[in-house]
């Protein structure tokens, strides 16, 4: 029974097992289910394990038992885009509209949702879709309008950070909220970073050490003696490198500011510096770059199980980052190419890690991503990719 | 064991309020003798859900708070071995020395399977601990038993409990510890709901005074740019706050005075960003 159903959910893309499907089916044989609204909520309860699919469950179940169309990959891409667009809109009417070629004034008497109809509108038309395209709107192209565009100093449409399995339509449905991966907030962050300790005892002593207890006691011949300890803390030292200039970091800025102001929370003992591109035989304390330089061989006499927390997007010109006078910057010319300087600081920390905040299906477009991949372990600056950079960092 | 097949069935209490399609979770789950894996923002009553379950069952509620240090064994039982050194030195006690089982204490989870009764076991904040904490709990949960090495005794469940666990993740739990869940979200509540809600909470509160406060809340949740956004605790405060005040009146709000901005906004950031666009003072 429903078997078609289970795997309509499972060919959509949520995670749905055997087992939780035999829950389903005891429910039924116990008649704890009788009608369809019962079924709808209880397989949910049972097939579903996060709200993220809940959208997705709705459009599946309605059209399995109430015949409607199911979303196509086209129609998605398209109310994606139209509300990008709007949210641009709302920003900056006027390079919307002189990229398309439409008078200002006569949107701006539409309403948002008719606006976004229109959008709509405009998209459909196109007759052919424009991924990797340069000209028209797409996904993923050069051009100056579109998502996740490579055009520098472009406008950027659309989100900092795309779900996984982006489904979103603009109809009206319960759980569409739940379906997009939401920005990565402070909170996010302190969940993903929170297992990135280092305990020491500190402070005073005053938790009781059974084991010790129970040894020096016996010893004593019965006599009871109470050892205690200091308590543990976190003494977990970071250094930060925050990658903070140029257009190319620009649309990360809030996403490495929430790192950051979660990093100075939670570390007590927190360093950052700044650089920009790559780094040199300097880095600086203060975001201008300017005032207050640390040449990096004084790293040499730093912890050497500190960890350090690159956040950069790797995306430079070659040369910049291989060749011996590299840097834009002239008063950076000296001394070894950049590549260099970066090993220098792998082989000086045991734990290193590079945040880049870049998707990880573009970095093959890139090629200083991949130089420096090899030298950096590099991962996603999300929540998937912060979980995999924790449990890099507290490696043994 | 009690295998405990009752079609108990719950809804409402005074308290809380119960949306039918929350309400059939629950049974399905207690049926099913699952587990109940509860998601929502903060503030949407996840754990007043357990609290309202226990109430509407006449079931103790055994709450086991869950922190992020917390190792699985201390929620099963704990053996206090500094006391039974005392008493062995000293030998003022009542208790046998010799028998280590005098010194064995349950946790939540241990209280709960040797209750006399059927218990609700919630575990609260899930999410704080670490993966393995999860998926040995789901073991012991799934089992129904557990083992207290220091004696080689093995703890069996006289009821199973109905198990509400609640996280407040973004991120999902392990997929071993979801497949032995059943899982909901509590939605963030529509307005209808909310009148609802604040009617259990405040019986004779000011209708004029309910609904604007309601309304001006909503608004309130749009505003872009909020790192903590009020949730339903927050409003109940807040209607509280504006119902003691004998110099407030509902057509303030309308007017673009929101007072008490603080009861709803935690952060001092939000505070002030709400503050700039709700109270346009002079």
């Amino acid at each position: 029974m429903f078997l078609n159903f289970f795997y309509q959910l499972k060919n959509h893309g949520i995670p749905v097992s055997p087992t939780a499907f035999l829950s389903l089916h005891k429910a039924l044989s116990l008649g704890l289910i009788n009608s369809l609204d019962e079924f709808y909520t209880a397989s949910r309860a049972l097939l579903v394990k996060s709200e993220r699919y809940f959208d997705l469950y709705d459009q599946i179940f309605a059209a399995y038992f109430k015949g409607a169309d199911l979303p196509n990959e086209e129609s998605l891409a398209i109310d994606d885009m139209a509300a990008a667009l709007l949210e641009e809109w709302l920003r900056d009417p006027k390079t919307i509209t002189s990229y398309f070629g439409i008078d200002e004034n006569a949107l701006r008497r539409l309403t948002p949702e008719a606006l976004l109809e229109y959008f709509k509108k405009i998209l459909e038309e196109q007759t052919e879709r424009h991924d990797g395209g340069n000209r028209w709107i797409g996904t993923g192209g050069t051009s100056p309008v579109g998502h996740s565009g490579f055009h520098p100093g472009g406008m950027r449409v659309g989100g900092v950070s795309r779900g996984k399995s982006a489904v979103k339509v603009a109809l009206d449905r319960r759980y569409r909220d739940y379906s997009l991966q939401g920005p990565l907030t402070q909170a996010l962050v302190g969940e993903a970073l929170k297992r990135l300790r280092h305990m020491r005892p500190a402070g005073p002593k005053d938790r009781v050490n059974v084991d010790s207890t129970i040894y020096q006691t016996m010893k004593n011949g019965g006599e009871i003696e109470i050892i205690f300890d200091r308590a543990l803390k976190d003494r977990l030292k970071v250094i930060l490198l925050i990658d903070n200039g140029g257009w190319s970091m620009d649309p990360y800025v809030t996403i490495v500011q929430t790192l950051f102001s979660y990093a100075s929370a939670q570390f007590k003992e927190l360093k950052t510096y700044f650089f920009h591109n790559t780094i040199y035989e300097t880095v600086w304390q203060d975001p201008a770059r300017y005032k207050k330089p640390k040449p990096i061989r004084d790293f040499i006499k730093l912890d050497p199980e500190t960890r350090i927390i690159v956040v950069g997007d790797a995306s430079m010109a070659p040369y910049e980052l291989m060749a011996r006078d590299g840097s834009i910057y002239i008063s950076d010319r000296a001394g070894r190419p950049s590549v260099e300087c970066l090993r220098y600081i792998t082989k000086t920390f045991r734990h290193t890690i590079w945040l880049n905040p870049v998707r990880e299906n573009h970095w093959p477009y890139t090629q200083t991503i991949d130089i420096i991949r090899k030298i950096f372990p590099m991962v996603e600056l999300s929540i998937d990719g912060l979980e995999k950079a924790v449990t890099l960092l507290m490696e043994k | 064991m009690n295998n405990g097949n009752s079609f108990q069935r719950i809804s409402g209490t005074p308290r809380y309020v119960i949306d039918e399609e929350l309400s059939q979770i629950v049974n399905l789950s207690m049926v099913l003798e699952m587990p109940l894996l509860l998601k929502g923002e903060p503030g949407t009553g996840k754990t007043m859900l357990a609290h309202a379950i226990a109430e509407s069952l006449h079931m103790p509620l055994i709450v086991l708070n869950v922190k992020s240090s917390m190792k699985l064994v201390e929620a099963l039982y704990q053996y206090d071995t500094l006391t039974r050194l005392n008493d062995s030195r000293f030998g003022d006690s009542q208790r046998d020395v010799s028998n280590i089982e005098n010194y064995i204490k349950m946790g939540k989870i241990g209280q709960a399977f040797v209750a006399d009764a059927r218990t609700v076991l919630l575990i609260d904040e899930i999410d704080k601990a670490d993966t393995d904490f999860q998926d040995d709990m789901l073991d012991v949960l799934d089992q129904m038993e557990f083992d207290i090495i220091e004696i080689d005794k093995t703890i069996q469940a006289k009821h199973r409990p109905v198990i509400i666990i609640t996280s407040n993740a973004k991120k999902d739990l392990s997929d071993p510890f979801l497949g032995r869940c059943n899982f909901h979200h509590i939605a963030f509540p529509d307005d209808d709901m909310m009148r609802k809600i604040i009617n259990v909470h405040f019986p004779d509160v000011d209708k004029c005074l309910r609904d604007s406060a309601i309304q001006t809340f909503y608004q309130l949740r749009k505003l872009n740019d909020i790192e903590k956004k009020p949730a339903t605790r927050e409003l109940i405060n807040w209607v509280r706050a504006l119902n003691a005040d004998p110099d407030f009146h509902p057509k303030q709000l309308a007017k673009g005075q929101t007072p008490y901005l603080g009861v709803l906004f935690k952060k001092s950031r939000d505070y002030e960003h709400a503050n700039r666009v709700f109270n346009r003072v002079g």
